[in-house]
């Protein structure tokens, strides 16, 4: 009797542990596109899903003093400032909507300020930046300018029309994006300025060049070159360096700037002050998004990076408008996860321009569609975050426990098996950091620990091994003795 | 057949790796080789080079587990092999080589003998090596590399019965003749499978139009 009702517990236990389980196993089947990323050998490993889709903010669902903000219209860029308000460049209404950090109101439209006495409006105003010192900056496009307000929408000043030697006569200044850093220096990428990004000091003025791209020519298109007639080279392609697509500015003020790259091998630089890229590339030396993007379909070719966004803890998210894919990054170039798509489902995208983040939420902006896309970390992004935030604070002790718990979900994460593998290598267990380093494909470390293993095991058996070399050696003179004896007993009964 | 594998046969396959000169010269006039032998090395040479491709330690390895496959490297190995042996015959045919295909086919096999070896040799003790000491490896299996190569050289050398700067000249037209070889394989695969579509095309057509 006493058996029996303790099976039927331990069943009704196991029915409920499985009802529980199935809803969220089956969640990530309903995304509308997979979370992946590429391992040590650059094949395609599908992973649980890092961010499922958290809704949409669009211009119908706010009022503004009791009028209805209405659709945006193409929206170009977004930020998100120190206090957690979105700022959105909702360019074809030629205006900026903000909205509260909980996303549950419109706090504020901008569409025009006051300059000497008379009503000032945007023309097609492409980005925005808040400042750490409360100012705003547009990028008033068409109107080739750069505004900068007070928070109470007060003109501070106007960026234009910007002079020096290194521009071309008849340049017309058009700003796209702008990024301020914490001493209020401007970034600013300008329509068709291939030279690199145009920095402004804080008074308005124009001080140079930012983070210049090199032309990479080959050794063949310059024999081309050289056998070409000068009609022919006229009407060859330019060599232009490529575009910078978006920035951002972290927290020790270096500029994060994704590009276009056809090559597909790297889409983002971080800008030292001095304007010189030091990003940390990874295992496979790669920062271009797709490792593999020669599929023979539409949508084939590297991925075309248009923004990026620093998310603290040297996480970085590049948006990539041809597949519609949000890749992430941590500060050693460690590609963590892969997801997003381009459709019409909820939570896919048709024009990504512009990403950003408020706490763990991601969200994208999608200019077709005039929304604002948002996606939420699941239980194993939040957990590769967390891990890698620790790591990065050099916190390992407690970057392991994470690790952990992200195997749990995804065995084969190289990042996490690594992780374990150094920490069994610092608790002295050789064996099991050979297991978990080899999983992460980490051969320095699993030869550190393979070298300690080895000496431990010539330590231990060490009378095992001299006293076989010593049968061995013995065995061998007495093979040897023996068979002189036989051919000398042959040779002797032969005579 | 048991003759092809007989103990005198594998007696000689020793004393040519250990006197390679001498040992050609006996398979070329005294019929002492067997093609067997030979086939059986090169079967065992891509089981050997696939074993070291699968299980050569993790640190001196950078091969993808899941690109090696035995079965086809066997087949690329012996088709390889053939059109060597194939090659060489035809360009020393016509430049007064002594040796017959038997020979030819004989001097490669015995060769890769050491390969072999030292290709499992290697790949044992690379289970015993860490980071650093990676060059044993490689010593390893350069020395069976380089081995390998002088004997093949020798035995061409040898069954032709020409001279040091003769084979080599040989050998080189041999790759050219490898190489055309290969060539008119693909054109040769590739007319057969347009003749093939057209004819599938015309099938298609006519079992729509009825």
């Amino acid at each position: 009797m006493m058996k029996h009702t303790k099976f039927a517990l331990r069943f009704l236990c196991l029915v409920l542990a499985l009802t529980a389980a199935v809803p969220s196993a089956l969640a990530d089947t309903d995304l509308p596109y997979d979370t992946y990323n590429y391992d040590y050998w650059e094949d395609i490993v599908i992973t649980p899903a890092a961010y499922v889709p958290g809704g949409a903010l669009s211009g119908t669902d706010y009022t503004y003093q009791g009028n209805p903000v209405g659709a945006f219209k193409t929206p170009q860029d977004m930020f998100v400032a120190e206090d957690g308000t979105i700022w959105v460049a909702d360019t074809g209404n030629n205006r900026i909507v903000v909205l509260s950090a909980d996303m549950k109101q419109a706090i504020n439209i901008i569409d025009g300020f006051d300059m000497d006495g008379e009503r000032q409006t945007f023309n097609a105003p492409y980005g925005v930046c808040v400042s750490e010192n409360q100012q705003i900056y547009i990028a008033d496009s068409n109107n080739h300018r750069i505004v900068v307000l007070e928070m109470d929408g007060s003109l501070c000043k106007i960026v234009e029309n910007p002079q020096s030697e290194v521009l071309e006569d008849g340049f017309v200044f058009t700003p796209l994006k702008v990024s301020v850093d914490y001493a209020d220096r401007i970034y600013c990428i300008a329509q068709k300025m291939f030279e690199g990004i145009m920095v402004f000091e804080a008074a308005g003025n124009f001080t140079g060049f930012f983070g210049t791209i090199n032309v990479k020519i080959s050794l063949w298109e310059k024999f081309w070159r050289k056998l070409a007639t000068k009609e022919e080279r006229s009407k060859q392609q330019l060599f232009i360096p490529t575009e910078f697509t978006g920035i951002d500015v972290d927290d020790e003020g270096f500029v994060y700037a994704s590009n276009v790259d056809t090559d597909g091998l790297q889409a983002v630089r971080r800008l030292n002050p001095r304007g010189q890229d030091v990003i940390r590339k990874g295992p496979s030396q790669n920062l271009g998004g797709d490792l593999w993007g020669d599929d023979t379909h539409t949508y084939s070719g590297p991925s075309r990076i248009v923004d990026v966004v620093y998310r603290g803890y040297g996480i970085y998210s590049l948006l990539d408008s041809k597949r519609g894919r949000v890749f992430t990054y941590d500060h050693e170039g460690n590609l963590l996860y892969i997801f997003g798509g381009l459709g019409t489902q909820t939570g896919t995208f048709n024009t990504p321009v512009a990403i950003e983040h408020s706490g763990n939420t991601l969200m994208v902006l999608d200019a077709y569609r005039a929304t604002i896309l948002l996606f939420n970390a699941t239980e194993y992004g939040q957990l590769i975050n967390d891990a890698v935030a620790l790591r990065y604070s050099g916190d390992e002790e407690k970057a392991v426990e994470k690790w952990a718990q992200v195997l749990l979900l995804n065995e084969n994460d190289e990042l996490a098996n690594s992780g374990i593998g150094k920490a069994y290598l610092t608790a002295g267990d050789n064996e099991q950091a050979m297991k978990y380093l080899k999983r992460g494909m980490n051969r320095a470390y699993y030869s550190v620990a393979y070298k300690r293993y080895r000496n431990e095991m010539i330590k231990d058996n060490l009378q095992y091994i001299l006293s076989g070399v010593l049968v061995l050696i013995i065995a061998v003179i007495v093979v040897l003795k023996i068979r002189k004896n036989k051919k000398h007993g042959a040779k002797g009964a032969e005579a | 057949m048991k003759e092809q594998f007989s103990r005198d046969k594998w007696k000689q396959l020793f004393y040519t790796v250990s006197h390679p000169s001498d040992g050609y010269y006996w398979i070329r006039h005294q019929d002492r080789g067997s093609v067997g032998i030979a086939l059986l090395l090169v079967v065992l040479f891509s089981l050997s080079f696939s074993m070291n491709r699968a299980y050569a330690s993790f640190i001196v390895n950078d091969v993808n587990p899941r690109a090696v496959n035995s079965l086809t490297e066997m087949f690329g190995v012996v088709l390889l092999f053939l059109i060597l042996c194939v090659s060489n015959w035809s360009v020393t045919c016509l430049m007064n080589g002594e040796g017959r295909l038997k020979d030819i086919v004989i001097a490669v096999g015995y060769a890769l003998f050491p390969i072999i070896v030292t290709m499992v040799l290697a790949t044992i003790a690379s289970q015993f090596l860490a980071e650093n000491e990676e060059a044993f490896y490689s010593i390893i299996l350069i020395i069976g590399l380089g081995y390998g190569a002088i004997m093949m050289l020798i035995g061409i050398m040898q069954v032709h019965n020409y001279t040091l700067g003769k084979t080599l000249i040989t050998l080189f037209l041999t790759l050219l003749a490898l190489f055309i070889i290969i060539f008119l394989g693909l054109l040769m695969v590739d007319l057969i499978s347009k003749v093939y579509n057209f004819g599938h095309s015309i099938y298609t057509e006519l079992i729509f139009r009825t």
